[in-house]
């Protein structure tokens, strides 16, 4: 029993350590936690305020006032202030950003969402409708902008040599466009659907899709010019670009030509929530491929995206997620925003607002020469240069992976953060002042698109006849195993999406009226005319009863004599 | 939206022998029930189903193309039939001329399917005069779905 005690006085010691140790890290563990929670709490309601005020009080973009609240609360502003009980809670650590690992992480997993949702919504149809004129739009301001960043950067002594990774992410920088912003100042000018409209938004869907490209081979090319010091090594580079145009490439067209089967399996589990959960997995699955293969995670993500948007899940898709994007993304503006250390920009002030007027006016020039060339006059190609302006998510996400990666410093990450919140600040009222006046089209040239859509229009006697209808249509759509999707809550504009079959139908006072192409108008007759058949039905039924006057008084007697 | 899936040989006759619309109705409820498609019992409410969408609007419309439908609770998914009558009926068609080929679907109510996409398919298929033409000088239901099938669409 003795003899004993020593053994069991040792394990017990060396229980109590074992014990003490995990405590330890239990307790570290859920301190941090702790931390990220209160982190996390404060920078959803700083963000989600300030985006609040700047839409509604300022008339700017959401995520200029969420990038802003980053910057006040952030680790260089009023984060670093001592509070009581917790002291800061934005407190710098000594790694190569300014936040806990914690939050970035969140930041990434929102930067995923995000361009898995800008996938979603790259309208390819659109795109390849427009895309003679829509590529050289997009592709003239992306060389132009993405030279001039690039040259600036080695001018002002950035950079060493063109191809340093940190002026080419300059140039990249400068590159991507977010239509966002312009298709809200176009839908409410109603210029969406004008030849400058929808050549914005083709250029703009080639701008991100080219932005996206540069990043893959920029990020691909810094990773080895860090081992290999300040050699260009130009075989090893080609080889990068090309592995990332492949990749790239491979997995768009894969993703594409198997999107219908994708969203066959989806559908097999019948739950929409389920389908856009299962979507979501997706999108971060291949996310991480993607930075296995060497490329930026988010390249992943907005392929799965562009994927599923021709499919007709795309709709219920963007439902789903709105509440995750709701919460997630504004985390991420304004954790880009917490990550502008201001002092760190001093002595790169004037390179920045260089920066941001040069490249702004290549983007506008870049994309304004070819417009000009292609049908459009000088005013039309002008609408069209500053309607290419507006720089945002994508911008800010290539800014984000420059900085985590160490390819641009903290300076020039300001600088980035400087020329998207003024070209995003200024091309809102230039657009409004640009697109009064004349049309901006050359002469010979209009008419060209008009034939492609047919249009069916049904004239009825009055609003209320035609809103029942056209939610007999809606029913009649979905009963063809159609996807209606309403269209903004305001207006009674639907999509009706089927495979690769797309249409829209609208209403103004009592006409209805429907939007496709000639082929699938046969098929939108039919089901129009079969589900006319079913109303005049019903219609002629309400009429055996005598009409509803009898039912009517009978309600309203039966209402009055109602006791309590 | 693929077609083929919807018709094999068992679905389709080239000598439909009614003449009067009732009887040639009947014929092709009948033809559906042979190839197992719907039950003997259900036979009445599905002709009744059908001859009320007809009473709305005959399904006879142009070039002797007709398109019987309904949508029933007798199935649980779309089935169709296609038949043929070299000479043609009285079908009360859009144009007044006689039908001769006939393609009837039925589907579950309530139910997403699409039903009249299928009959817009069919017959924007059929709008081809040279293919009309062709399907009526079949010999057998199995030449007459290859025909129907293997015809190079010109539009």
């Amino acid at each position: 029993m003795v003899k004993k005690l020593p053994i069991i006085a040792i394990l017990v010691f060396f229980a109590t350590k074992a014990f003490a140790a995990t405590a330890v890290a239990e307790v570290a563990m859920s301190h941090r936690m702790t931390y990220l929670v209160l982190e996390l709490a404060i920078i959803i309601i700083a963000a989600r305020t300030f985006g609040f005020i700047f839409t509604r009080y300022l008339k700017q973009p959401a995520v200029l006032g969420e990038l802003c609240a980053g910057m006040l609360i952030g680790p260089y502003a009023l984060g670093s202030f001592d509070l009581p009980f917790i002291g800061p809670l934005f407190s710098l650590p000594h790694t190569m950003l300014p936040i806990s690992p914690e939050l970035y992480g969140i930041a990434t997993v929102a930067s995923i969402v995000l361009l898995f949702l800008v996938g979603l919504e790259t309208d390819i149809t659109t795109f390849l409708r427009y895309s003679a004129t829509g590529s050289l739009v997009g592709l003239g301001g992306v060389v132009c902008s993405f030279l001039i960043g690039d040259a600036l950067a080695v001018w002002f002594g950035i950079a060493a040599h063109y191809m340093d990774p940190s002026a080419l992410f300059l140039g990249a920088i400068s590159t991507a466009t977010s239509v966002g912003i312009t298709a809200r100042i176009l839908s409410e000018k109603r210029k969406l659907d004008s030849p400058e409209g929808v050549t914005i938004l083709s250029g703009a869907v080639i701008d991100d899709v080219l932005g996206i490209v540069i990043l893959a081979v920029v990020v691909g090319i810094s990773k080895i010019s860090s081992k290999a010091g300040a050699e260009i090594d130009w075989a090893h580079i080609g080889i990068i670009a090309g592995k990332a145009l492949g990749f790239w490439i491979f997995c768009t067209a894969a993703g594409l030509l198997l999107a219908r089967k994708i969203t066959g399996v989806l559908k097999w589990f019948k739950s929409p929530d389920l389908i856009a959960a299962l979507a979501l997995g997706l999108a971060l699955l291949l996310a991480g491929l993607s930075e296995l293969a060497g490329l930026a995670m988010i390249i992943g993500a907005y392929i799965t995206g562009l994927a599923l948007s021709r499919t007709d899940l795309v709709n219920e898709l963007h439902d789903r997620l709105r509440g995750v994007y709701q919460i997630l993304v504004p985390i991420f503006f304004c954790v880009m925003g917490m990550l502008v250390n201001f002092k760190a920009m001093k002595g790169v002030l004037l390179f920045g607002l260089s920066y941001t007027i040069l490249v702004m006016f290549g983007k506008i020039i870049g994309s304004a020469i070819p417009a000009l060339i292609m049908r459009f006059n000088l005013r039309g190609a002008l609408r069209i240069g500053i309607g290419m302006l507006p720089r945002g998510e994508v911008t800010l996400i290539i800014t984000g992976i420059g900085l985590s990666t160490g390819i641009i410093g903290q300076d020039i990450f300001g600088i980035a953060i400087m020329m998207t919140l003024i070209s995003t600040l200024i091309a809102p009222p230039l657009l409004i002042k640009a697109f009064d006046g004349p049309p901006g089209i050359a002469k010979s040239a209009k008419d060209v698109d008009s034939s492609r859509e047919r249009k069916i229009t049904l004239n009825f006697p009055n609003v209320d006849v035609a809103e029942f209808v056209m939610s007999r249509f809606i029913n009649a759509f979905r009963n063809e195993a159609f996807f209606v999707h309403r269209i903004g809550a305001r207006l009674p504009l639907y999509q009706l999406r089927k495979d690769d079959i797309t249409m829209t139908m609208y209403r103004k006072r009592g006409d209805i009226f429907f939007e496709m192409s000639p082929r699938s108008e046969c098929i939108a007759r039919f089901i129009i005319a079969e589900e006319m058949l079913e109303l005049e039905d019903a219609f002629e039924s309400l009429k055996t009863m005598g009409g509803t006057k009898g039912l009517s008084a009978d309600l309203i007697s039966g209402a009055l004599s109602w006791k309590a | 939206m693929n077609l083929k899936k919807y018709f094999t040989a068992r679905m389709v006759t080239v000598d439909i022998k009614s003449s009067s619309k009732a009887d040639i109705l009947k014929e092709l409820l009948e033809l559906m029930r042979s190839a197992g498609a719907i039950a003997s019992e259900d036979l009445d409410e599905a002709n009744s189903a059908i001859l009320k969408r007809e009473s709305k609007m005959s399904t006879g419309m142009q070039d002797g193309i007709a398109i019987p439908h309904a949508r029933t609770a007798v199935v649980k998914d779309l089935v169709a039939v296609m038949g043929i009558k070299r000479e043609g009926a009285d079908f009360d068609s859009l144009d007044g001329k006689p039908s001769n080929i006939f393609i009837m679907a039925l589907s579950p109510e309530n139910h997403p399917v699409p039903h009249v996409q299928f009959l817009a398919e069919v017959s924007q298929r059929l709008h081809d005069a040279e293919l009309r033409g062709r399907l009526l000088e079949s010999k057998s239901p199995q030449e007459l779905l290859d025909t129907f099938f293997e015809f190079k669409k010109r539009w």
